[in-house]
């Protein structure tokens, strides 16, 4: 018994020692944890560019003397894998490294919703480059900012340019079924189509890991009187979606969200096929502005290649929120980032201007409507909506 | 009268590795901690797939599809009725009243797992052979499928985020310490004695008067008890859960634990539950940095080779090791009633 006894006192006193060593606490840097779908899945393809552009804004504002009277900015990446589960086990690892000023990430509102509950409960803002679902800081709290417009801006818009420019009247959609941005983009597109008078004809659901969609197509088929298909898709199947509907020799438009800004729409299908389709991104590539053209030759020198979509530009500007942020709330304490998140008004950002009004923490902010002819993507309008 | 050490070892094991629980919740990070919780929660799983898998010797793939029962059914009890109709509005109205704490829900989600492998394995565990496998892998897909497509109660494939952090270590550690007990407990009464009779030959076992199919449905059932609260703890600590978090590949992960520890070992199962679990996550970085994904697995099958070709009795056969006894210092004890000390001969 006196062994055992003594195996536990000096258990207790060993852990008793680990406790009372002070944490070390580093001073000096400003620690930001992002978090992204980087090694796998099609989510990557817009992922990478958004850490990358959040890398470069690091870069410019640590080369520009950092923050607070010289404090550097270091990110933090942890790829989530497109995994929900390495999602809020990366976000519990985030949120537990010392001296975490703020959280950025994710281009999917699946994504933002299994890790940014984690920063909320612990008080730590948290803002997402391009979860689009505008109900997404509702759900979550007051930690949680978005740097992009909500899908029913987008879908507003795109179901705007159908019925008005492109005089599409009957529509087929199609939505992913197992993705939260693709139900909600779907269903506000439906709000306003059927609003201004359009019709739709067929509802059509699949899932995310889908590969053939040949069903679909021939329901798409035995609806002649179409005049367009909206796919609601996230990046993993838009370029599939395009290769079979226009394979099985349908010369539809294909509406999208930004869930087509991504180079698996023309890579996926080929350039002979990657025809007529319309989608809504996040707009930069019209803009003419400081920023944008800042953006543009920084991207450019740093990694060789000019942005490969306007999530790079999103990853850019929600890094530049935050540092814009604590530059205001000049602390790093959590709630005084917030206070100042909050208070976010007129930030010049590459993808228009962000200010958070009336309580809301999602932007206002252009919407550019691109389209595709063999492969090549470019800016039809941009769209500014009104408030 | 050699049990009574024995149960004081327990308790002397049990209360140093209270001891540890609360060191470690005091002092480590939230991922180590969880990584920790991950641990136990496989050692769960492993340890009641054991009850079936080893001391029956039924050959069930069902742990996946018990847990999502497990998970879901507790996500939906514990979670805030203010979220409810925020998360499920098609909710029917006296599951979206309803809110218990969270552990009713986990006893409630174990309950339910019971119930469907009572229903499972009432027709399947009357026949003879390796029907329970094929079953078992079609329950996974079944659940699967359900939990994809109804909407109301799973918010499909999407799944339920944002669940509140309920799990916490002494949870995990709670429950790892009730199935390590309640198996060991088993393993050595005579209920346990007729299931390992029944693994020997079922022939035999019938002839002395054991209810075969009764005590096989008593086996599973118990197992996935066991499997829907770790699903419940699982979820909580995730904070979400979908359709696909556990999928039939991690039926065949705590096979290789049960397999890798000496199938009917209970401290075979556990231990090998919590190396295979750290060892995955250790790999983690190196995969990472080499640039090859999926490394850990293919690891994992090797190990598995090996195990069967040179120890197919796994770590340790069918015995416990005197563990405990080296924790409370308790020398001579008298050897337990066959199967646990003594190596089976084969």
């Amino acid at each position: 018994m006196r062994t055992m006894l003594s195996t536990v006192m000096a258990a207790a006193a060993v852990i008793g020692l680990v406790a009372s060593v002070p944490q070390a606490r580093a001073a000096d840097p400003i620690k930001i944890v992002a978090l992204y779908n980087l090694s796998s899945g099609g989510l990557a393809s817009i992922d990478g560019p958004s850490l990358n552009g959040a890398k470069l804004k690091m870069k410019e504002i640590n080369d520009a003397g950092g923050l607070l009277g010289g404090r550097m900015i270091e990110i933090t990446a942890i790829d989530t894998k497109n995994d929900l589960k390495e999602a809020a086990t990366g976000a519990k690892r985030g949120v537990s490294m010392s001296g975490v000023v703020a959280g950025i990430g994710h281009s999917d509102t699946t994504f933002a919703l299994a890790s940014a509950p984690l920063f909320q409960a612990q008080g730590i803002p948290f803002v997402t480059s391009g979860a689009t679902a505008p109900d997404l800081p509702g759900m979550i709290g007051d930690e949680m900012f978005m740097a992009c417009f909500g899908d029913d801006v987008q879908a507003h818009a795109m179901a705007e340019y159908a019925y008005n420019t492109l005089g599409v009247h009957t529509v087929v959609v199609w939505t992913d079924n197992a993705m939260d941005y693709t139900k909600g983009l779907s269903k506000y597109f439906q709000d306003r189509f059927t609003q201004l008078g359009g019709k739709v004809l067929l509802n059509d659901i699949y899932m995310t890991e889908d590969k053939d969609f040949s069903a679909l197509v021939s329901r798409l088929k035995a609806n002649p009187d179409a005049q367009a298909v909206f796919a609601s898709s996230g990046p993993d199947t838009a370029g599939i979606i395009i290769k079979q509907i226009r394979e099985a020799g349908i010369n539809l438009p294909i509406l999208g969200g930004d869930g087509y800004d991504t180079d698996l729409i023309s890579t996926v299908p080929g350039p002979d096929l990657s025809n007529d389709v319309y989608f809504t991104t996040h707009a930069y590539v019209g803009l003419d502005t400081g920023p944008a053209n800042t953006f543009r030759t920084g991207y450019q020198t740093a990694y060789g290649v000019p942005p490969e979509n306007a999530f790079a530009a999103l990853g850019y500007d929600a890094m530049g929120l935050v540092a814009d942020a604590i530059k205001r709330a000049g602390s790093t304490d959590y709630a005084a980032v917030t206070k100042a998140l909050a208070e976010t008004n007129g930030y010049e950002a590459v993808t228009g201007n962000i200010a958070f009004k009336n309580g809301s923490h999602v932007p206002s902010k252009p919407v550019a409507v691109m389209y595709v002819d063999h492969g090549k993507v470019s800016l039809k309008t941009t769209v500014t909506p009104e408030s | 009268m050699a049990r009574r050490p024995n149960l004081l070892a327990f308790l002397a094991a049990a209360s140093l590795g209270a001891v540890l629980v609360f060191g470690a919740t005091a002092t480590l990070d939230d991922y180590v901690l969880s990584i920790i919780q991950f641990v136990g929660i496989n050692v769960i799983l492993a340890v009641s797939l054991n009850i079936t898998n080893g001391f029956t010797g039924l050959f069930s793939l069902g742990h996946p599809a018990f847990m999502t029962i497990g998970g879901y059914v507790t996500a939906i009890m514990s979670l805030d009725p203010k979220r409810k109709p925020f998360l499920l509005p098609d909710l029917p109205e006296w599951l979206a009243a309803s809110h218990l704490s969270f552990l009713p829900a986990l006893v409630t989600g174990g309950m339910v797992a019971t119930l469907v492998a009572v229903v499972v394995g009432f027709p399947v565990l009357r026949l003879r052979g390796h029907y329970l496998a094929v079953a078992t892998l079609g329950l996974i897909f079944i659940v699967q499928g359900l939990a994809i497509n109804l909407d109301g109660y799973t918010r499909g494939a999407l799944g339920l985020n944002g669940l509140p952090e309920l799990t916490s270590l002494w949870w995990v550690y709670g429950w790892m310490l009730l199935t390590l007990y309640v198996c060991w407990k088993l393993k050595h009464s005579s209920l346990g004695r007729t299931m390992l009779a029944i693994r020997e030959n079922e022939l035999a076992a019938a002839c002395l008067g054991v209810r075969i199919t009764r005590t096989r449905i008593l086996s599973f059932a118990l197992g996935a008890f066991f499997a829907g609260v770790a699903g419940g703890l699982w979820a909580h600590l995730v904070t979400l859960i979908t359709p696909s978090s556990f999928s039939f590949l991690f039926a065949f992960q705590l096979v290789v634990m049960v397999v890798l520890g000496g199938t009917g070992s209970i401290t075979g199962a556990a231990l090998a539950g919590a190396l295979l679990t750290i060892a995955t996550e250790a790999l983690h970085p190196v995969e990472e940095a080499m640039g090859l994904f999926g490394a850990s697995q293919v690891l994992l099958a090797v190990a598995v080779l090996l195990v069967l070709v040179f120890r197919p009795k796994g770590l340790f056969g069918m015995a416990e090791p005197d563990l405990l006894a080296w924790v409370g210092k308790s020398p001579g004890r008298e050897p337990t009633p066959a199967g646990s000390k003594r190596q089976r001969e084969v």
